[in-house]
């Protein structure tokens, strides 16, 4: 018997994938830093983190679109050395991403063995290719039809075919990120009788997701990273969400932030009320207050951005008022709200904030020509120039001259450029969407400074961050975003990481029992929805 | 530091790649012609170049914000044999002409809707406007030209300004100075006013910021709508006086003329170094890349090359200088 254990080892070991010490470096960036991850057969093995903490790095390396720098990894005992996804599908390593990879104008067939359709002779072999994409989706228990339309299909269904996708290349390890976050709670349901139908099928899943109170349904062990290094390991039995928080924003603040020199005030800006895009976001309310650092804490697509996008005009909302200085404003488009004083920073700077091809100082003045050129629309340059150099020393931009062209400033440099354009609009109420993100760490305390400057100004701030220490070191209050919604407004001062992420995991958190780590606290709660 | 220095370098090395082609062109032609290099072939050439100059400028603008107009050729025509039929049917030339430009306008109005309302792309909205305009040329001239309209409709496009001659005793004309023609003069006003609207306004600096980001224009408080609209407009209406100088010069209306000559005009922007992506393009690389094509076709046809070899050299001269541009745009 013995024996017969050690033949069946020998033919499929326990374990899948060993991955230890493994690190990853991109330019400025550590994104991997050590870290240890082991997959056995017929276990999900959910990897926690914040946003930025590595675990898409890591899926990556694991599925073979990155290479690791440093550490070694096996599979099934050999060393792993897969030189693309197309070579670790191969050996049986498939990957789901959180944006689906199918083509949405060929059948749910063709999808399924695309690249590798049976032939007879010169011609797709049609009639075998649909029975073997039924077999593939039988094996789900799925009802979908292989001759159907991938766009025809909802966004649950789409996922049911990336795996019966997977299955079809005999997949062993198969990894899943943000799988349910489109989901809907009965489709999440049916997702989850097929990972337990995996699961005995002696497939290994790695499963990311920011929705922690699913994981009790379907994890056996959890991994925990953090700023791109390993934390721990843990049978989720033997475990509780509470210390899985813990290990995930547990690091100290340090000096990573400025002394905060603004007083906010309790003088409103601007008032939102009930705003609401259909299917987006919705029913939100917050005001926002002269001279104070309003944070917007939540997990991505929780509504953060595309609140802010609609406060500003950029998308159209079905429903909602916004008031500035007590006043109903008409916001169709941002032409309207730069006019009453709104700026929206966007997070993704390259496409939506810079025309990189244009000089820095076109882009400090695009949304204030006005002050820059004379009655009949003529440019002064003169003037133009000054304009920027002054935002030059202002924000410590470091570039040759006004005259550089955007693409060649460096992130942090790009941002302040981005700023320094509705600092000259003179803006009154800023919105930043991740303001720091890819910028190194001492361009982001400037930026610090910057939005601290800000507010003691009496401009009121926003500052959307998926960071929670940014959170809790920068703002004065903190509206947190779940599903398109409000789920609380704190006072930061009075609050802490754990209690930010269980109100953005949609955790209750008057129903959980006190972290260990949270210290006693008295926390405002105020509750504006519904 | 360096990084800029380096691109300041490649940028003037292609405004001298392109003009020093020209120069090339010409001392190549120069040599190979005895009749090329004098003041009467210069000014047939600028005559003939002004045509695609027109188209041109109009054709940079649309470009440099990411869009492209096939349909000024047809334009042209349309505007031309309308602006021929008013003054057939007794409106005055200037007034007949005027509606020649106004009718480009309007063109270049359904252009820029299609593009900014209907949210067509700009290549299937402009080739729908391309056919339209023809087919319209077509229809309201029976397709057959539109003759008798008398001296004073070919006075523009066939007068010219400080013309010397003298009557010699032959009793011909001896002209000492051909004069600069009318079409001429107007090119190189228009090539100036546009070009300091592009770099010294308002309107054009959100010209090139729609073409560099359109989102960070609109997401800027631009309004992208409306200047996407002015430049499919100012094309247009271009390519309608375009049509009036061109009808002018044959003195007749034409519906079939203008075949093909939106590609000269974006060839000349592309020549000139106009990024067909948007947010790069000036004016004088424009009326170069005009005379490059011009120079090349007048010189070809002095050496007694047959039409078919000049469409095969321009064709790779196109080839040549947009590829001189992807070099210079891969970092």
């Amino acid at each position: 018997m013995e024996q017969e254990q050690r033949a069946i080892q020998a033919v499929s070991p326990v374990e899948l994938l060993n991955l230890q010490n493994v690190s990853k470096r991109f330019p400025n960036v550590l994104a991997l830093d050590g870290v240890n991850f082991d997959l056995r057969r017929g276990e999900v093995h959910a990897v926690c983190g914040e946003n930025g903490a590595g675990k898409s790095t890591l899926m990556k390396v694991i599925s073979g679109q990155y290479q690791p720098d440093g550490g070694t990894i096996s599979f099934k005992g050999e060393p792993y050395r897969f030189a693309s996804t197309h070579a670790a599908e191969q050996a049986g390593i498939a990957i789901i991403h959180q944006e689906l990879n199918l083509v949405p104008h060929l059948t749910v067939a063709e999808n399924i063995y695309l690249a590798r359709e049976p032939h007879r002779g010169w011609f797709v072999d049609r009639v075998k290719l649909a029975s073997q994409a039924q077999q593939c989706l039988d094996r789900l228990g799925v009802q979908i039809k292989p001759s159907a339309k991938v766009r025809t299909l909802s966004v649950a269904q789409q996922q049911m075919v990336e795996i019966a996708k997977a299955l079809s290349l005999d997949a062993e390890v198969l990894i899943m990120d943000e799988p349910t976050s489109s989901l809907t709670e009965s489709e999440t349901t049916q997702l989850f009788r097929v990972i337990h139908e995996l699961k005995r099928a002696g497939v290994g899943i790695v499963y990311i997701s920011h929705r922690l109170d699913e994981l009790e349904q379907i994890v056996d062990r959890v991994t925990v990273l953090r700023d791109g290094r390993y934390i721990s390991t843990h049978d989720f039995a033997q475990t509780s969400i509470d210390d899985i928080v813990a290990r995930m924003v547990g690091r100290s603040l340090e000096d990573k932030f400025p002394e905060r020199t603004s007083v906010p005030s309790d003088i409103c800006l601007l008032k939102v009320q009930g705003l609401t895009r259909k299917n987006v976001f919705g029913p939100v309310s917050f005001e926002v207050r002269r001279g104070e650092i309003l944070g917007f804490a939540g997990l991505m697509g929780a509504g953060r951005t595309e609140t802010a996008r609609a406060v500003f005009g950029a998308d159209a909302i079905d429903g909602g008022t916004v008031h500035f200085d007590d006043e109903l404003l008409q916001i169709a488009s941002p032409i309207d709200a730069i006019r009453h004083g709104i700026a929206y920073l966007s997070e993704d700077r390259k496409s939506e904030g810079l025309a990189v091809k244009m000089s820095l100082a076109a882009n400090i003045t695009m949304s204030n020509m006005a002050a820059v050129s004379n009655r009949f629309g003529f440019i002064r340059f003169r003037d133009e120039a000054a304009a920027a150099r002054r935002y030059i020393d202002a924000l410590d931009i470091r570039t040759p001259s006004e005259h550089q062209i955007a693409r060649h400033l460096s992130g942090g440099n790009q941002q302040k450029v981005v700023i320094g354009k509705w600092l000259f609009r003179d803006s009154r109420v800023l919105f930043f969407d991740e303001p720091t993100r890819g910028i190194d760490v001492g361009a982001k305390y400037a930026i610090y400074q910057l939005l601290d400057a800000l507010a003691a100004r009496g401009i009121g701030v926003v500052m959307i961050s998926s960071e929670l220490p940014e959170i809790i070191g920068m703002t004065d209050r903190v509206a947190v975003f779940h599903d398109g919604r409000i789920t609380g407004v704190l006072n930061t001062r009075e609050t802490t990481q754990e209690e930010i992420m269980q109100y953005a995991s949609g955790l209750n958190p008057q129903a959980q029992p006190q972290s260990a780590h949270a210290p006693e606290q008295q926390v405002l709660r105020k509750t504006l929805l519904n | 530091m360096k990084r800029s220095l380096n691109d300041k370098q490649k940028d003037l090395i292609q405004k001298f790649a392109a003009l020093g082609s020209l120069v090339v062109l010409i001392i190549m032609f120069s040599v190979t012609s005895n009749s090329f290099f004098t003041v009467s072939n210069g000014m047939t050439v600028a005559l003939q170049v002004t045509s695609i100059a027109y188209l041109g400028i109009g054709a940079t603008c649309v470009i440099i914000t990411g869009g492209i107009d096939l349909s000024v050729g047809s334009v042209l025509a349309l505007s031309g044999v309308s602006a021929a039929l008013a003054v057939k049917a007794g409106a005055s030339v200037p007034l007949g002409m005027l509606l020649g430009v106004v009718v480009g306008a309007l063109c270049g109005m359904v252009n820029g809707l299609c593009v900014t309302r209907l949210k067509l792309p700009p290549f299937i909205a402009t080739l729908g406007m391309m056919l339209v305009a023809r087919g319209l040329a077509l229809e309201i001239t029976g397709a057959r030209p539109v003759s008798d309209l008398g001296d004073a409709f070919g006075a523009l496009g066939n007068g010219s300004l400080f013309r010397i001659e003298t009557i010699g005793a032959d009793g011909f004309p001896n002209v000492t100075f051909p004069g600069i023609p009318y079409p001429v003069i107007l090119m190189v006003v228009l090539a100036l006013l546009v070009s300091v609207m592009l770099s010294r306004t308002t309107l054009g600096r959100h010209i090139y910021a729609v073409g560099s980001n359109a989102e960070a224009a609109r997401l800027s408080g631009v309004n992208v709508t409306r200047v996407t609209m002015f430049t499919y407009v100012l094309s247009g209406a271009l390519a309608g006086l375009a049509g009036c100088v061109l009808m002018s010069r044959l003195v007749s209306g034409q519906p079939n003329e203008g075949v093909m000559y939106e590609l000269d005009a974006i060839a000349s922007a592309v020549i000139g170094g106009t990024s067909l992506i948007g947010g790069i393009g000036t004016i004088s690389g424009t009326a170069i890349g005009a005379f490059v094509i011009g120079i090349l076709r007048n010189g070809l046809n002095m050496n007694g090359v047959s039409s078919f070899i000049q469409q095969i050299v321009i064709g790779l001269v196109i080839l040549l200088t947009v590829w001189i541009d992807q070099v210079r745009n891969r970092r």
